[in-house]
């Protein structure tokens, strides 16, 4: 079973995202702002990471650089998921190591659609 | 309550507390930037929530709080205490929503007004502070008419783009403005909506009113290669100041093919024009401003109009300026519009309507976000969902060095990795080692070309969809169709069963003739779905039944045309099976005359229904005995008459429509027509005034007439007492026709024109005296109303001229001897159809004309098989029984 993990500070939006990712098969574990997920992400490593912008303490962006640089384990994919739309967003984004930027909300079709083509499940 | 739901709440109101405290500490502590931004994200964070649930009233508040969190966070509006106890009273308002939620389920209905009220206050804190800042105001955007369809709230994101030409814009503002709605319709027929009596095109013409119209092809368009030329692929684009009633009434067909949005008058507001230069400065700009702030519009329309005069009309800053006249005569209280545009003139870029309409929120969650995922949406979504994130991938290869600092293997990698991902989840896995050698390169010279190079190379096969043959693995990603598959309507099995090695069944005969049968019943008995919508609708008055009906007829009449087409090719054999005889045939035979042949096949390949081979064999035998024995000449008198030695003969089938043509042509002695005539007048077939004006072409016809043989010896070859009748007979009998055209001393051409298949009959009904009768459409010319005064009667017999030729008519109740006249229209036309009878054009007079039908036609039998006139019946969709005319015999 693929293992995803969910960075939010959102509650709800970390079991909305659970929700559907569960329903569609996937391991679903959560992290709460950037320093709680390079902690869960440097110990195991997960398939796919789904990543909010604004957190507290290590925001997206932060938790994305620092986490590849981490040589090793760091090939997963992650989706960065945002509420600003511009063009400047999502090219710091796509240079902090994101390789998909999304904007709230996002459709559970959606979500689960990009999953399985990052991880290349056949629906 | 679901357990999302539950979370929502639990957490919110944690945050609402959080946001309470926050504010408390900024009022000992105002300048605290941590807690500004902490306060910010709060705010953020519980608006971004609510906007996974459809509560409209609680999002416009938190939306409102949350621009003016971030104004305070950003220092452009200072912290205050009527600020705090904005923000304060505000998340209380969301608290009184939330005890709702968690008691009732929903909110209440009376809260939205309240909202309004809240957002405004708090934005109007924002505004304030800051002069240049519109002040927010509420454009609603009403829905549109209660029943009407694809009634929701739209936001500025979800308008349309609208490139209009300014008068036509100005139009519509004007229209939008004096009250009368303007919608923007777009009308998306089905795809398969030709199957269902509809018409797309006459119905989008229809609409009144229309300002601006357009058609685009919708996004399932394909390839022209691809293209179904029976599906619909297009969208009809409006904008119309009609009535909302009546555009109902005009789409109350198809309204789920309608999407209708009332477009806000603003929206219209859209300067046009050259940008490349602008005669505008800063200093006009706020001293118009500064006349807008004084309320002094007569000075603000003065100033323009005399800067209107010193600039070029086709800038786009005298558009601009064109249209803020426009606002202050219509709009004279809407300042915030009227600034936002002259702003607008600083940048010369259009200004954003929707900062000023902030009121409007869209979720496109629904209500209660059970998450259910809907996986059978997938294969429509998957490609484009592909494409976005292997162009999110190039995209990231291809930011500029600057922007994307180093390249960390983790990133590399992980582009690597989504690109793997994507060409897995598509069944595309053999991609896998190019993509991983590309990232080899890539870590090497730490650099993202690699990557980048292959990822070009892929993406120029892919975003066209084309299908070229080094390419062979595209064609089953997407399952569309190949080149070769251009043929319409068949499925794309076809292609991709051909495609693997062509195996064989073998199946007795009679197996396939029954299959054949049910399947033409089929066809028939589906014609009865139409009878059964009609009556839906006329007799017991449920026109939605009856749409539905006609629906389904569409869907299963597709499938049974399919089914026959499907075994008409099995039953399908290629002319060879006759023209494998015929080498050694011709061989024999020349030999035995003595004559030199060259025997030259052409079209082997081309196939036929098998029983028309069949019954075709013994003609064509017949038929090339013929063209060697009278035809060819001896070697000594072709070289006499300057030919070559050994005769040619060509013999080539060829496929034309649903027909095939069988050609046989020699360059013989040719047939000469005195000689036909006189062999005619001496057997009697023809009298001596015939004789006399017979035209050429109609003596070498009458080696076609029963008992006629012209050899002078009857050979063991050709005169078997199996004339050139018998030929033509056999050939009627599978509803072909055979012709023969001859020069003398040149050769002779013999052509049979023959059906691909004879199963399922194609006629055309029409009524005489009160009855139906079925006619062969393969002898149907055309249908023709012919005013009575254009009959004229030329020795008893009545004729009309059809664009200049004289076509002789004939009653059809005078040809069932029923004596009575036939009956015009209103008009005092007749309906007359044009048939062809052995090569010439035949005007029928019937009452009236109906539809055509697919029908299996029956023979007569039993006493009524001696009935000539008729070439059998045929049961209808309703169960009556048509009779089918022979018009060949009854004229």
């Amino acid at each position: 079973m693929k293992h995803i993990l969910v960075i939010d500070d959102a509650a709800t939006v970390r079991l909305y995202h659970r929700n559907i990712l569960e329903t569609a098969g996937y391991s679903v574990s959560e992290a709460i702002n950037g320093i709680e997920a390079l902690e869960k992400a440097l110990v195991k490593s997960y398939d796919l990471y789904v990543v909010d912008v604004n957190m507290p303490k290590l925001d997206g962006y932060g938790f994305l650089k620092e986490f590849r640089r981490h040589e090793d384990i760091t090939q997963a994919p992650a989706i960065m998921v945002s509420t600003e739309a511009g063009t400047h967003d999502k090219a710091l984004g796509y240079a902090a190591g994101a390789n998909l930027y999304l904007t709230k909300p996002i459709k559970p079709n959606e979500l689960l659609s990009y999953t399985r083509l990052l991880l290349g499940d056949v629906a | 309550m679901n357990s999302l739901l539950e979370q929502f709440l639990s957490e919110a109101r944690d945050f609402l507390q959080g946001i309470g405290e926050k504010l408390m500490q900024l009022e000992s502590d105002p300048t605290s930037t941590p807690l500004m931004t902490e306060l910010f994200r709060f705010v953020h964070t519980l608006k971004g929530n609510s906007g996974l649930f459809d509560f409209p009233e609680m999002t416009r508040v938190l939306h409102a709080s949350e621009d003016l969190m971030d104004a305070v966070r950003n220092g452009r509006v200072g912290y205050s205490q009527k600020l705090a106890d904005e923000l304060l009273e505000a998340m209380d308002f969301v608290g009184v929503l939330m005890d709702e939620i968690e008691a009732e389920g929903e909110i209440g209905k009376n809260h939205a007004t309240t909202a309004t009220e809240l957002a405004q206050a708090l934005r109007s804190l924002i505004s304030d502070s800051k002069v240049s800042t519109p002040v927010a105001e509420q454009v609603s955007i009403d829905s549109f008419s209660e029943d009407g369809p694809a009634v929701k709230a739209i936001s500025w994101d979800e308008l349309p783009t609208l490139n209009l030409a300014e008068t036509v814009a100005i139009e519509l503002y004007r229209c939008a403005i004096n009250g009368d709605a303007v919608f923007w319709i777009e009308y998306t027929p089905e795809p398969e909506c030709f199957f269902k009596g509809e018409d797309p095109f006459f119905l989008a013409r229809q609409v009144p009113d229309n300002a601006w119209r357009n058609a685009i092809l919708n996004n399932t368009a394909s390839s022209l290669v691809e293209m179904d030329v029976f599906s619909s692929q297009l969208v009809f684009q409006f904008l119309t100041s009609a009535p909302a009633e009546e555009l109902d009434d005009l789409f109350r067909y198809v309204p789920d093919q309608i999407h209708r949005i009332e477009i806000p008058a603003l929206a219209f507001v859209k300067p046009i024009g050259n940008t490349d230069e602008s005669v505008i400065d800063d200093d006009f700009i706020n001293n118009t401003l500064l006349l807008l702030e004084n309320d002094d519009l007569d000075g603000v329309a003065r100033t323009i109009k005399t800067m209107l005069e010193l600039s070029a009309p086709e800038l786009w800053s005298s558009s601009a300026l064109r249209w803020v006249l426009q606002l202050i005569e219509l709009e004279p209280q809407n300042k915030a519009a009227q600034r936002l545009l002259l702003e607008s003139l600083r940048t010369l870029t259009p200004p954003d309507w929707s900062t000023l309409t902030h009121s409007v929120q869209i979720n496109s969650i629904t209500t209660n976000p059970v998450i259910s995922v809907d996986i059978s949406e997938f294969p429509e979504t998957l490609l484009r969902d592909f494409h976005t994130v292997i162009n999110a991938q190039r995209e990231i290869l291809s930011l500029p060095a600057n922007t994307s600092g180093e390249w960390s293997v983790g990133r590399l990698k992980s582009v690597a990795v989504s690109l793997i991902g994507c060409y897995r989840a598509i069944n595309q896995a053999h991609e896998v080692e190019a993509i991983d050698a590309a990232l080899q390169n890539a870590l090497a010279e730490n650099s993202p070309t690699p990557l980048l190079t292959w990822l070009e190379s892929a993406l120029t096969n892919v975003p066209e969809l084309t299908v070229t043959e080094e390419d062979p693995q595209i064609a089953t990603i997407f399952p569309v169709a190949t080149q070769n598959e251009v043929k319409f309507g068949r499925r794309v099995e076809d292609t991709t069963a051909a495609a693997t090695a062509s195996k064989t069944l073998k199946v007795d005969q009679d197996k396939i003739d029954r299959l054949m049968n049910l399947i033409g019943e089929m066809v028939v008995a589906k014609n009865a779905l139409p009878y059964l919508a009609n009556r839906a609708e006329t007799v017991f008055g449920v026109r939605d039944l009856a749409r539905e009906i006609k629906a389904q007829y569409a869907v299963i009449n597709r499938v049974a045309e399919e089914m026959q087409d499907t075994i008409m090719q099995v039953r399908m054999m290629p002319v060879s099976f006759i023209f494998q005889r015929f080498p050694r045939m011709v061989r024999d035979i020349s030999r035995k005359l003595g004559k030199e042949v060259e025997l030259v096949l052409e079209g082997e390949t081309t196939e036929a229904d098998k029983n028309i081979i069949e019954a075709l064999s013994d003609p064509l035998i017949h038929i090339v005995r013929n063209s060697l024995d009278h035809g060819l000449e001896q070697p000594d008198v072709r070289l006499a008459a300057g030919k070559n030695a050994a005769g040619k003969l060509l013999i080539r089938a060829s496929q034309e429509s649903d027909r095939v043509l069988i050609e046989i042509i020699d360059d013989g002695k040719g047939i000469n027509p005195d000689v036909i005539k006189h062999k005619a007048y001496e057997k009697g077939l023809i009298d001596e005034a015939t004789l006399e004006r017979i035209s050429d072409q109609d003596a070498v016809n009458l080696v076609f007439a029963a008992g006629f043989s012209t050899a002078d010896v009857i050979s063991d070859l050709s005169g078997r007492g199996v004339g050139m009748d018998v030929v033509r007979s056999a050939v009627e009998k599978v509803n072909g026709t055979v012709g023969i055209e001859s020069e003398v001393g040149k050769g002779t051409r013999l052509y049979l024109s023959l059906p691909l298949s004879m199963a399922v009959t194609n006629v055309m009904i029409i009524q005489s005296n009160q009855q139906i009768f079925g006619v062969p459409m393969d002898i149907v010319v055309e249908t023709v109303r012919v005013p009575s005064i254009h009959i004229q009667r030329i020795k008893q017999k009545q004729t009309t001229v059809l664009r200049g030729r004289i076509v002789p008519l004939l009653s059809l109740n005078d040809l069932l001897a029923s004596n009575v006249a036939q009956l015009p229209n209103e008009d005092n036309e007749f309906a007359t159809l044009i048939v062809r009878v052995h090569g010439e054009h035949v005007g029928i007079l019937v009452d009236e004309f109906r539809e055509t039908v697919d029908i299996i036609l029956k023979p007569m039998t039993g006493i009524l098989g001696g009935l000539a006139g008729y070439s059998g019946a045929a049961l209808l969709g309703d169960g009556s029984v048509l009779m089918v005319l022979n018009p060949r015999e009854l004229i």
